[in-house]
C-alpha cells in the first residue's frame, strides 16, 4: 500500500502543469530580497554623502570648549586666508585683514614661504545673510502672486479649455531647467526692468519720462543685484507654488463652499471663512518646499545676484542723498539696498568646490560651508516633509 | 443698489439683503466682491504674462542668433577658410592615423622593459610623495643651508675687506657658521628619520593610479635608491636606478632593431603629409587675411557712422575737422572676392595632385603597417588605426568634390546656418580663425550622461518603489519614503561638491580593481568623467521617479490585485504581473519625468563632467563614458558671465536654451499626456 501511495505521489510531481510550490516561495523570496537590497542601497547611498559631509564638516562648526560653536564661522564673511612662516620658524595662519595689521604692527618681522588660500579664511556670515534674502525676497514675490493666482484660478474663473491649457503651461514650465531661468531672468530682470532715475544709461531701450520730475521710467535693468535674484527665483518657483496650491484649495470639498453661500454669505467670505484656512496646511507645506528648492538653487542667481567675493555686507555704505529730507532718503537707502549684489550660500559652494585647489587650510572652508548649509536646508525640507504627514493624518473629511 | 452681487442676491428679501449685505464700498462702480475678483484675476494674468515673457525672451534672443550666424558663415565662405577647412580636415585625419600607430610602436617597444620602467616611474613617484610629505623639514633644511651660505659670504667679505681685520665680528662669524652647520646636521639627521618612517607608510606608495606593479624585491631597492637620492652624496644615480636606466635602453634597443620597418613605415607616413601641410599653412594665411578684410569693409560704414557722430557731438573745430577727416578716410566698398579668392582657386591643381600622392603613400604605407601586435595597447591602437585609415578614405572622397565644385560665391540659405548650429561638430569661442557654434559636442554630452543616469537609476528607484509599495512592513514604508524624498531635497551645487571632492577620487580608485576590469571604461585615467556625473545624477533622479512611480502603484485598483491573489498567484506574481503592467504607463511618465529633470541639471555636470567640448571619441565603444564631456546647461553657466551682451557667442547661448527649453517641455508634455491617460482608466 505504502508504494501505491508513493506511486500516486509520484505522478502528481510529473504533472506538467503543476507549479513547484517551494521553488516558487524561494523563488519569491530571491527577489523580493533583491528588491530590498535594491531600496537599501539607495538609503546607504545617502547615508554615506551625509556621514561624509559630517564627519569631515562637524569639526569645523563645533568645538570642544563653550560655547561649543565656532562663532568665528558664523559672524565673519569669506577670506583669503594666509600662511606663512617666519625665519624663526614661527608658523601664522591668518585672513587677510589679520595678516596686513599682523604686518603692519611688526614691520621687522621677516616673513618667508608665504602662501595665499582665496576664499578659506573668515567664515560664511555673507553667504548666509544673502541666502536669507534672497529667499525672503523670492518667497514673498512668489507667494504673493503664486497663492492669489491659484485661488483665482480654482475659486473665480470659469471652466473651459482657455483655462485647461493655463493649467497645461503651468505645469509644463514647473519641469523647466534653472538654468534657463537663470537666462530669463538676466534678460529681464538684470537688463530690460524699468528703474526711476535722473540719468538713463545708454542701453536702456526704452525711456519714459515721469510727469511732474526730472526723473525718467528707464528701462535699463537693474543689474546684478538681489532684487533680480529673487525675482528670478520666484519665477521659476512660481508655477510649483502655483500648482502645489492649487492643489490644497482643490482637496477642501466643495459641500464647504455651497453650505457657505447657501447660507448667504458672498463669493469672498467664503473663501476667506471656510476655505483658505483649510487650505492653510497644504499651502505652508509647499512654501517650506519652495524655500528649500530655492535656497538650494545655484544656477538662476550665478548671472543675476551672486557674487564669489564681497567685502561689505549688503546694508553697509549705501549712498544716500544727505541733502534730501527724510522720506525721499530712505526711500533711496531701500533702493540701493535692494540693488545690492550678494554672496550666497550656494554660490560659495560652487566657488570653493570648482575655483581653489584641495589643501589642508582650504579643506574646512569647503566642508564647513556644505555642512551648515545641508543642515539648514535639510532642516526645512524635514519640516515639510513632517507637516505633509502630520496634516494628512489630521485632516480628514 | 450699487453693489455687484445682483446675480448671488437676485430675489432675496429685504431681511435677507441687511443680513448680509454692506452698503458702501464702491470702486469706479464696481463692488467689494468685483474688486477681489479683480485683483486675483490681475495677479493671474500677471502671473501668466510672466510666464509668457519667459517664451517671448528666449525666443527673441535666439531669433536674432540665426541672422548673425549666417553672416559669420557667409564671411566664412567668402574668405576662402571654407575651402582651407577641407584641406585640414583632411591632414587631421591623416595625423589621427600616424599618432594611433605611434602610440603602437611605442607600446611594442616598450613591451619587455616594462619592470623596469614601472621602478624608474615608481622610483620618481615615491620620491616625489617623500619630498612633499616631509615638506616642512626640507624647507627648513633648505633654510638652514641658505643661512649658512649667506654667513659664509659675510666671512668672505669680511677677510677680502680692506683695513684691519675686524677680530670680534670675525670670531662671532666663525661661531655662528659652526653653529649653523650643527643644527644642519641635527636637521638632516632628523630628516633622514623622518624620510625613513615616511617610506614605511603607505602613503609615500602610493602612485596616484595604475598600483605600483612592481615585485617586493625590487620595491625594497626602489626604497633605497629613493633614500639616497634624498640625501644625494653625489651627482651620480643610485647604482640599483643606474643599472634599471641602462637595461631598459638595452631591451627597448633590442625591441627598436626588431621593429626597424614598423619605425621607417612610421617616418614615411609623417613625412609624407609635409607638402600638404605647408600648402595648409600657406593657404591659411592668406585665408586670414581675406577674412580680416571683409570683416573690416564690413564694419566700415558703422565705423564712419561713429566718426561723423562724434564730429557733430563736438564744439572743438579742429577735433571736428579730425574727426571729419578719419570720417573720410574710411572706405566703404565691397571687398574683391574674386580677388582676394584668387590664390586659393589656383591651388586648386597643386592640391590634386599632392592629394592624389598622399593617399597613394597612405594606402601602400597602411597595408606596411604591422597586422598584429604582442601588446594589447599595441593590437588596440593598430586596430584604430585601420579605423581611421577608413575614416580617412571616406574624408577624402567626400571632400574631393566639394573641393573641386567649391566657390566662394555660392549661396548660402538660413537654413544652412541652423544646420551648422544643430548637427556642427565644434564649438570654438573666441578663435583668431573662425568661431564655430554647433550643438552636436554639448548634446552628446548632455545626451550621455542622462542615459548614464537612467539606466542606473530606472532599475534602483522602480525596484524601491515596488518593494516599498508593496512588499514592505509598515514600519519600513513609513521610514523609506520620507528618507527617499529627503535624498530629493540635497541641492545639486552639495552633489556636485561631494562628486569632485569624494567620489571622483573614489571612483578612480575602484576602477583600478582588478575583478571590475568588465566594465567598459575601466580603468579610469581622469576623476571628472562623463560616468562620475551620470552615477550623480542617477542619485539626484531616483527620488523623482521612485515618488512618481510608488504614485502609479498606488492608483491601480486593488481589485485587480485581490483577483490575482485570489486565483492563487502568488504575492510576486501577482506584483510583476498584474500590478507592474497596470501601473506602467505611470512609470514610463515616471521616467521621462527623470529624464527630463537629469536634462536639465547644471551645478553637478559643471562641476563634475570634466568640461571638455569635444564629441566623446566613440572608437573604444562603451568605453566613452570615461571620457571627460561638457553639456548645454555647463556651457550656459560657464560662458554666460564672460559674453558681452547681444554679441554672436551671447546669443548663441540663449539659443542652447531655447533647446533646452524645448526638449524639456516635449520631455514633461508626454508625460503628462500619458498620467492623463492613466487617470481615465
Amino acid at each position: 500500500m505504502q508504494s501505491v501511495a508513493e506511486d500516486t505521489f509520484v505522478e502528481e510531481e510529473a504533472n506538467p502543469f503543476a507549479t513547484k510550490a517551494i521553488g516558487l516561495k524561494r523563488r519569491d523570496q530571491i527577489v523580493s530580497i533583491l528588491l530590498r537590497l535594491g531600496t537599501y542601497f539607495i538609503l546607504s547611498c545617502a547615508a554615506y554623502i551625509f556621514l561624509d559631509i559630517i564627519v569631515k564638516g562637524a569639526p569645523v562648526v563645533f568645538q570642544a570648549e563653550a560655547p561649543f560653536i565656532n562663532t568665528d564661522f558664523f559672524t565673519q564673511s569669506p577670506e583669503t586666508l594666509m600662511t606663512f612662516e617666519t625665519a624663526s620658524g614661527d608658523e601664522y595662519k591668518m585672513n587677510f585683514s589679520e595678516y596686513t595689521e599682523f604686518k603692519t604692527r611688526n614691520p621687522a618681522i621677516d616673513i618667508v614661504d608665504e602662501h595665499s588660500h582665496a576664499y578659506s579664511g573668515g567664515g560664511i556670515f555673507g553667504p548666509l545673510i544673502g541666502t536669507v534674502l534672497l529667499t525672503g525676497i523670492c518667497i514673498v514675490i512668489a507667494l504673493f502672486v503664486g497663492l492669489t493666482t491659484a485661488i483665482f484660478l480654482n475659486e473665480y474663473s470659469s471652466k473651459g479649455k482657455f483655462m485647461d491649457l493655463i493649467r497645461l503651461a503651468i505645469m509644463n514650465l514647473a519641469g523647466v531647467p534653472s538654468i534657463v531661468y537663470g537666462l530669463f531672468g538676466l534678460g529681464l530682470f538684470c537688463l530690460v526692468a524699468p528703474v526711476v532715475t535722473d540719468v538713463p544709461a545708454p542701453r536702456a531701450i526704452l525711456t519714459v519720462p515721469l510727469l511732474f520730475t526730472d526723473s525718467v521710467l528707464s528701462f535699463e535693468g537693474w543689474g546684478t543685484c538681489m532684487l533680480a535674484g529673487g525675482c528670478t527665483l520666484a519665477v521659476m518657483i512660481l508655477p510649483v507654488i502655483i500648482a502645489a496650491c492649487e492643489e490644497s484649495l482643490k482637496a477642501i470639498p466643495m459641500g464647504f463652499r455651497e453650505a457657505s453661500m447657501a447660507l448667504g454669505a458672498t463669493k469672498w467670505q467664503s473663501i476667506s471663512k471656510s476655505v483658505l484656512p483649510y487650505a492653510f496646511p497644504g499651502m505652508l507645506t509647499a512654501s517650506i518646499l519652495g524655500i528649500t528648492r530655492v535656497a538650494g538653487e545655484t544656477a538662476p542667481i550665478m548671472f543675476t545676484a551672486a557674487l564669489a567675493h564681497k567685502d561689505k555686507l549688503p546694508w553697509q555704505d549705501i549712498p544716500t542723498d544727505a541733502e534730501a529730507n527724510a522720506l525721499s532718503q530712505s526711500a533711496e537707502w531701500v533702493g540701493g539696498f535692494f540693488s545690492q549684489s550678494v554672496q550666497a550660500m550656494p554660490y560659495h559652494i560652487y566657488t570653493v568646490a570648482a575655483r581653489i585647489p584641495q589643501s589642508e587650510y582650504t579643506k574646512p572652508m569647503q566642508y564647513g560651508s556644505v555642512f551648515v548649509f545641508m543642515v539648514v536646508v535639510l532642516i526645512f525640507a524635514a519640516l515639510s516633509i513632517y507637516l505633509r504627514a502630520h496634516f494628512r493624518k489630521k485632516v480628514q473629511w | 443698489m450699487s453693489d455687484s452681487n445682483a446675480d448671488t442676491q437676485k430675489g432675496s428679501s429685504d431681511f435677507e439683503k441687511r443680513i448680509f449685505q454692506r452698503k458702501g464700498f464702491t470702486f469706479f462702480g464696481l463692488g467689494l466682491q468685483d474688486v477681489i475678483r479683480y485683483f486675483f484675476g490681475g495677479n493671474a494674468s500677471l502671473a501668466i504674462i510672466i510666464l509668457i515673457l519667459i517664451c517671448f525672451f528666449l525666443a527673441k534672443e535666439a531669433a536674432m542668433f540665426f541672422p548673425d550666424h549666417h553672416r559669420g558663415l557667409k564671411a566664412y565662405r567668402s574668405a576662402g577658410q571654407e575651402f582651407v577647412d577641407y584641406i585640414g580636415q583632411e591632414i587631421e585625419q591623416h595625423t589621427r592615423i600616424y599618432s594611433s600607430a605611434n602610440i603602437a610602436y611605442f607600446a611594442e617597444v616598450n613591451r619587455t622593459s616594462l619592470e623596469e620602467d614601472a621602478i624608474l616611474r615608481a622610483q620618481r613617484a615615491v620620491l616625489a610623495n617623500v619630498e612633499s610629505l616631509t615638506a616642512r623639514s626640507w624647507k627648513e633644511l633648505e633654510r638652514g643651508l641658505d643661512n649658512l651660505e649667506d654667513a659664509q659670504e659675510d666671512l668672505d667679505d669680511l677677510k677680502e675687506s680692506e683695513g684691519a681685520l675686524d677680530a670680534s665680528a670675525l670670531s662671532k662669524l666663525t661661531k655662528d657658521i659652526a653653529q649653523l652647520e650643527a643644527k644642519i646636521v641635527t636637521v638632516r639627521a632628523k630628516l633622514k628619520k623622518e624620510v625613513t618612517v615616511v617610506l614605511g607608510s603607505e602613503k609615500a606608495w602610493d602612485l596616484g593610479g595604475g598600483g605600483i606593479g612592481i615585485s617586493s624585491g625590487a620595491r625594497a631597492k626602489v626604497l633605497d635608491a629613493v633614500l639616497f637620492e634624498a640625501f644625494p652624496d653625489s651627482k651620480e644615480d643610485h647604482p640599483f636606478i643606474v643599472e634599471t636606466k641602462a637595461a631598459s635602453r638595452a631591451k627597448k634597443g633590442l625591441e627598436a632593431e626588431k621593429l626597424a620597418g614598423f619605425k621607417d613605415t612610421l617616418k614615411a607616413l609623417q613625412s609624407a603629409v609635409r607638402p600638404m601641410k605647408d600648402l595648409h599653412s600657406d593657404l591659411k594665411k592668406i585665408a586670414l587675411e581675406s577674412r580680416k578684410e571683409i570683416n573690416s569693409l564690413e564694419t566700415a560704414p558703422a565705423r564712419r557712422d561713429a566718426w561723423l557722430a562724434g564730429a557733430e557731438s563736438t564744439d572743438d573745430p579742429a577735433e571736428k575737422a579730425r574727426m571729419l577727416a578719419r570720417a573720410g578716410e574710411v572706405v566703404i566698398a565691397a571687398p574683391d572676392l574674386s580677388a582676394l579668392n584668387a590664390p586659393i582657386y589656383s591651388s586648386v591643381d597643386e592640391h590634386r595632385t599632392l592629394l592624389a600622392t598622399l593617399q597613394a603613400e597612405v594606402e601602400r604605407l597602411h597595408k606596411d603597417l604591422p597586422d598584429g601586435a604582442e601588446t594589447e595597447s599595441g593590437r588596440k591602437n593598430l586596430k584604430k588605426a585601420d579605423h581611421y585609415y577608413g575614416e580617412f578614405v571616406t574624408t577624402v572622397r567626400e571632400n574631393r568634390d566639394k573641393i573641386q565644385g567649391w566657390r566662394h560665391d555660392k549661396s548660402l540659405g538660413l537654413m544652412a546656418s541652423v544646420g551648422a548650429f544643430l548637427m556642427g561638430k565644434d564649438w570654438v569661442t573666441n578663435s583668431s580663425w573662425h568661431d564655430f557654434y554647433g550643438l552636436l559636442p554639448l548634446f552628446t554630452g548632455s545626451f550621455l550622461i542622462s542615459i548614464i543616469a537612467l539606466v542606473v537609476a530606472v532599475p534602483f528607484a522602480v525596484s524601491a518603489a515596488v518593494y516599498v509599495n508593496q512588499l514592505a512592513n509598515r514600519r519600513e514604508q513609513t521610514f523609506i519614503k520620507p528618507a527617499i524624498e529627503f535624498i530629493g531635497a540635497i541641492p545639486s551645487v552639495v552633489l556636485g561638491f561631494f562628486g569632485i571632492l569624494v567620489f571622483g577620487e573614489t571612483l578612480r580608485m575602484v576602477s583600478q580593481l582588478e575583478y571590475l576590469q568588465w566594465i567598459p571604461g575601466f580603468p579610469m585615467a581622469e576623476r571628472l568623467t562623463i560616468l562620475n556625473a551620470g552615477l550623480l545624477l542617477a542619485f539626484m533622479a531616483v527620488p523623482t521617479i521612485f515618488t512618481l512611480t510608488e504614485d502609479a502603484l498606488n492608483n491601480v485598483p486593488r481589485a485587480l490585485a485581490e483577483n490575482s491573489l485570489a486565483m492563487g498567484a502568488t504575492k510576486l506574481q501577482t506584483v510583476f504581473r498584474v500590478i507592474v503592467p497596470t501601473a506602467i504607463s505611470g512609470i514610463i511618465a515616471a521616467v521621462l519625468l527623470g529624464f527630463g529633470r537629469i536634462i536639465g541639471e547644471t551645478m553637478v555636470v559643471l562641476l563634475v563632467a570634466g568640461n571638455k567640448i569635444k564629441i566623446p571619441d566613440f572608437t573604444e565603444g562603451l568605453g566613452v563614458i570615461a571620457q571627460p564631456a561638457h553639456t548645454m546647461t555647463g556651457i550656459i553657466a560657464q560662458e554666460l558671465g564672460e559674453v558681452d551682451n547681444g554679441s554672436l557667442h551671447w546669443r548663441a547661448l540663449f539659443m542652447v536654451g531655447v533647446i533646452l527649453f524645448v526638449i524639456s517641455l516635449g520631455v514633461n508634455f508626454t508625460a503628462q499626456q500619458i498620467l492623463k491617460k492613466l487617470q481615465k482608466i
